[in-house]
């Protein structure tokens, strides 16, 4: 008996027995195949990645000199503050980035209007804000009706499709200001919050669409678990056989 | 990749509005439906586990060995499938796009490293509990109890979490304060567990697994439908959802999709959700790979989780139980980033307001209109989820103290009368404990489970690897790698409890970043098994008794 001979140790890599040898390779070309299917593909998605710019990244970044320095045309206005509107709709921001941005947009908007405009936009938010702080229910009519009142005000100074969606936003985000510009805090936080909410890491990985998923996407949250009871699967047969074959009873 | 000092809980605040949210007309009254859902599904849950009930020490803790494959994979599942699946995965990707996914493939993951290295193992090895194991492997009373005390304090850090999940469904369903919610909540699960021991749990569980998968995937079906994606199967089908967050959705004109609140099924475009290592979610390449391996190692290192192989009659049924088990959590795991990526698109309209993460799951089925019943199902699967997993949390604790504790290293003539009443004592204090902790609201339910799986990864996952493998890792070795693995856990924690006391340690953002609470068994796992190797070499060689039961035991 091997076993004897080498005094009844047992080691997974120095195997003394035919079942043993034969289940080490087994496991070792499956735990192989494991490590490569999820680390050795994050691995690649790291790799590959680039910093990618959002349209309205690039956007921000063509105009926010002129519209810090309170030079710019009206268009850039415009740009800035759908740029700002990308960042604002984001599920998750911090309260200081919000706090700028609304800041940036509300002027860009007073800057876009004219004087009756202007006029109207301040009133509008006014009623609106006075609203959002007395009701209860968002659901109540002259809270929905001021909202799609500012909405639409605003919406037209801005020259958003009906079908831009960040239409949703601007009403909630638009504030009153005293201040005629952004401050040195203000532009800060601007110029931190822009890149940072608008840049993500992209390649060919995510880029590629698999069954209506982003490739990388589909390959973690659905492959790599078909694959996990796959190789669980594969295991267990080839045990099996490996039983069998042997004659070992479990 | 640069890392980006924003701190996290800061850059999770969702954009706070300056008008009324709607996020509290989501609950904070009680829901009739949803609670006679809940109520008869725990009687139900009682009902069985006085039927199956455990008549003596042999019953308690391995239920008589007489459950078969497919009925031990659907315990193995429900066993798993807890608050942290059944809410907690959702709430991590809702939150942090990509970063969840390590969540799932670190949790389904752990189940091969468990199958191929461990479970026909530890089935043949014949023992009880984890730490019969670590007694008897490493001759040592001390490492039994040990073992033991490890096998407790991870059933506590994985039990908070869990009542965190329940304390959130009982709020949603009752419409009370969060921190009665938990207290009712850990009283239902506590008398439950009492009453059936793990007979009883293991014939629940099973039930409870058909409760959680169909009550989770009822509601998917109908999102799907509802919001015209492919809904034959929709955990194919919410690609195009990720895809649409990812580019945005304009404006529908004709009003047809709508969220619960009317707001358009409308978003700005929000790349950051499904892109990796996205700079606004301040989380790393890294931290996705240290979560994703100290979630496998742990899950191979889990009490509750080995326990449940000594519950199949053979081998090849501990085997076999694994496929079938992992199988039956996929079909959750694949569904739960879709509630994800409902959720982002349903709660984008800043009017819904700040949601609890770890309820986002109901939440969304809300939000999504569907119907209060079914929304209640949902929230009634999840306290199932939380149960199922509670119960067997609180046995395996229990088995460690009356068992390991109580009866191998303090009173070895304990009659099994005794043995039974000392397991329910110690049920009964683990859930005050776990009650307590849980009240603290110390961080989503997915991180507070995670910092019990490494635990386990750095201490018991190495024993069991070297003790199964390599006859040459003897006691000093053991005592030496589980010293090296506790540190690092007892470093990871320390700073983690004291980062949310407010108190900064030396190389505070240091250590949180490397040895973060949710994933330091990166380190501490491959450090432990180091350890023991080197002094195992160095020391007294195991006993020929132990090699000779290996050989002829466990792996013959």
């Amino acid at each position: 008996m091997k076993e004897l001979e080498n005094g009844f140790h047992i080691s997974f890599f120095k195997p003394t027995t035919k079942h043993a040898r034969a289940n080490r390779n087994m496991v070792i070309w499956l735990v192989c195949l494991w490590i490569v299917a999820i680390f050795g593909f994050q691995i690649a998605l790291y790799v590959f990645q680039k910093p990618t710019p959002e349209p309205s990244l690039e956007m921000y970044e063509a105009n926010w000199k002129q519209v810090k320095n309170n030079t710019a045309t009206d268009q850039q206005l415009r740009d800035f503050s759908y740029a700002a509107l990308s960042v604002l709709g984001k599920v998750f921001i911090e309260p200081g980035h919000k706090a700028a941005l609304d800041k940036g947009l509300s002027l860009a908007v007073f800057h876009l209007s004219d004087s009756a405009q202007s006029v109207m936009v301040s009133e509008q938010i006014a009623k609106f804000e006075g609203l959002a702080s007395s009701i209860s229910d968002i659901t109540d009519e002259g809270y929905k009706s001021a909202k799609a009142e500012l909405s639409e005000t605003a919406s037209q100074i801005l020259g958003l499709d009906k079908s831009d969606a960040r239409r949703i936003v601007l009403p909630l985000e638009l504030v009153s200001v005293s201040d005629d510009e952004l401050s040195e805090g203000d532009i800060a936080l601007i110029e931190e919050a822009m890149p940072l909410y608008l840049t993500h890491n992209q390649s060919f990985l995510t880029d590629t669409k698999f069954l209506g998923f982003p490739f990388h996407y589909f390959y973690t949250a659905v492959f790599l678990l078909i694959l996990f009871v796959g190789i669980c699967w594969l295991y267990c047969v080839r045990t099996d056989r490996i039983n069998k074959k042997l004659n070992i009873a479990d | 990749m640069k890392k980006i000092f924003i701190p996290f809980a800061l850059l999770l605040l969702p954009a706070v509005t300056k008008a009324a949210t709607a996020a509290t007309a989501l609950e904070g009254h009680l829901q009739v439906g949803p609670a006679i859902i809940l109520i008869t599904i725990l009687t139900l849950f009682v009902l069985v586990g006085i039927f199956f009930r455990a008549k003596d020490t042999n019953d308690y803790y391995a239920a008589g060995r007489g459950i078969s494959r497919v009925g031990s994979g659907m315990a193995i599942a429900s066993n798993w499938m807890s608050a942290a699946s059944f809410l907690g995965m959702a709430a991590l990707m809702y939150g942090t796009g990509y970063h969840g996914l390590a969540y799932v493939v670190g949790w389904t993951g752990g189940y091969v490293l468990l199958l191929i290295l461990m479970a026909g193992q530890i089935r043949k090895y014949g023992k009880y509990t984890a730490a019969d194991f670590i007694g008897d492997r490493y001759y040592s009373q001390g490492m039994r109890a040990i073992g033991a005390i490890i096998a407790i304090l991870i059933s506590i850090s994985y039990c908070v979490g869990q009542f965190g999940g329940i304390g959130l469904m009982f709020k949603w369903i009752l419409g009370i304060d969060y921190a009665w919610a938990v207290l009712i909540g850990g009283a239902v699960v506590l008398a439950y567990t009492l009453i059936s021991g793990m007979l009883g749990v293991t014939k629940n569980m099973q039930i409870q697994y058909v409760i959680i998968i169909v009550s989770f995937l009822i509601p998917l079906f109908i999102l799907t439908a509802k919001f015209d994606y492919f809904w034959l199967l929709p955990q194919i089908g919410y690609g195009s959802v990720v895809s649409d967050a990812i580019t945005g959705i304009p404006l529908n004109e004709t009003g047809q999709l709508l969220n619960s609140f009317g707001h358009d099924f409308a978003m700005v475009p929000a790349p950051e959700y499904a892109m990796p290592w996205d700079p606004s979610t301040g989380q790393t390449f890294f931290q996705w790979i240290a979560i994703a391996f100290s979630l496998m190692v742990g899950t191979a290192g889990l009490p509750h989780v080995i326990q449940r192989f000594y519950v199949v009659p053979k081998a090849r049924d501990a085997r076999w139980s694994v496929v079938w088990g992992l199988f039956f959590i996929c079909i959750l795991y694949w569904s739960a980033p879709a509630y994800a990526a409902f959720g982002k698109i349903l709660s984008a309209n800043p009017e819904v307001g700040k949601l609890a993460k770890d309820a986002i799951v109901v939440y969304t089925a809300q939000l999504g209109n569907v119907h209060p019943l079914i929304v209640g199902l949902l929230a009634a699967g999840g306290v199932s989820a939380a149960f199922s997993t509670v119960s067997g949390l609180l046995v395996a604790g229990s088995s460690a103290f009356a068992h390991d504790l109580y009866v191998k290293v303090i009173n070895p003539k304990a009659p099994p009368k005794k043995q039974l009443l000392y397991a329910r004592l110690a049920t009964v204090l683990m859930a005050i404990i776990v009650a307590l902790i849980a009240l603290l609201d110390l961080a989503l339910i997915g991180q507070l489970v995670a910092v019990a799986f490494s635990l386990a990864g750095c201490t018991i996952f190495p024993l069991f690897l070297l003790g199964i493998w390599w006859s040459g890792s003897n006691r000093s070795g053991a005592i030496a790698g589980l010293i090296a693995g506790g540190t690092v856990s007892l470093v990871a924690i320390t700073y983690f409890i004291a980062g949310k006391q407010g108190v900064t340690l030396p190389a505070h953002d240091f250590i949180s970043y490397w040895l973060e609470a949710w994933y330091f068994a990166w380190i501490g796992a491959p450090l432990a098994i180091l350890v023991n190797i080197i002094v195992s070499k160095l020391t007294k060689e195991t006993p020929i008794e132990i090699r000779k039961f290996l050989i002829e035991k466990v792996h013959t």
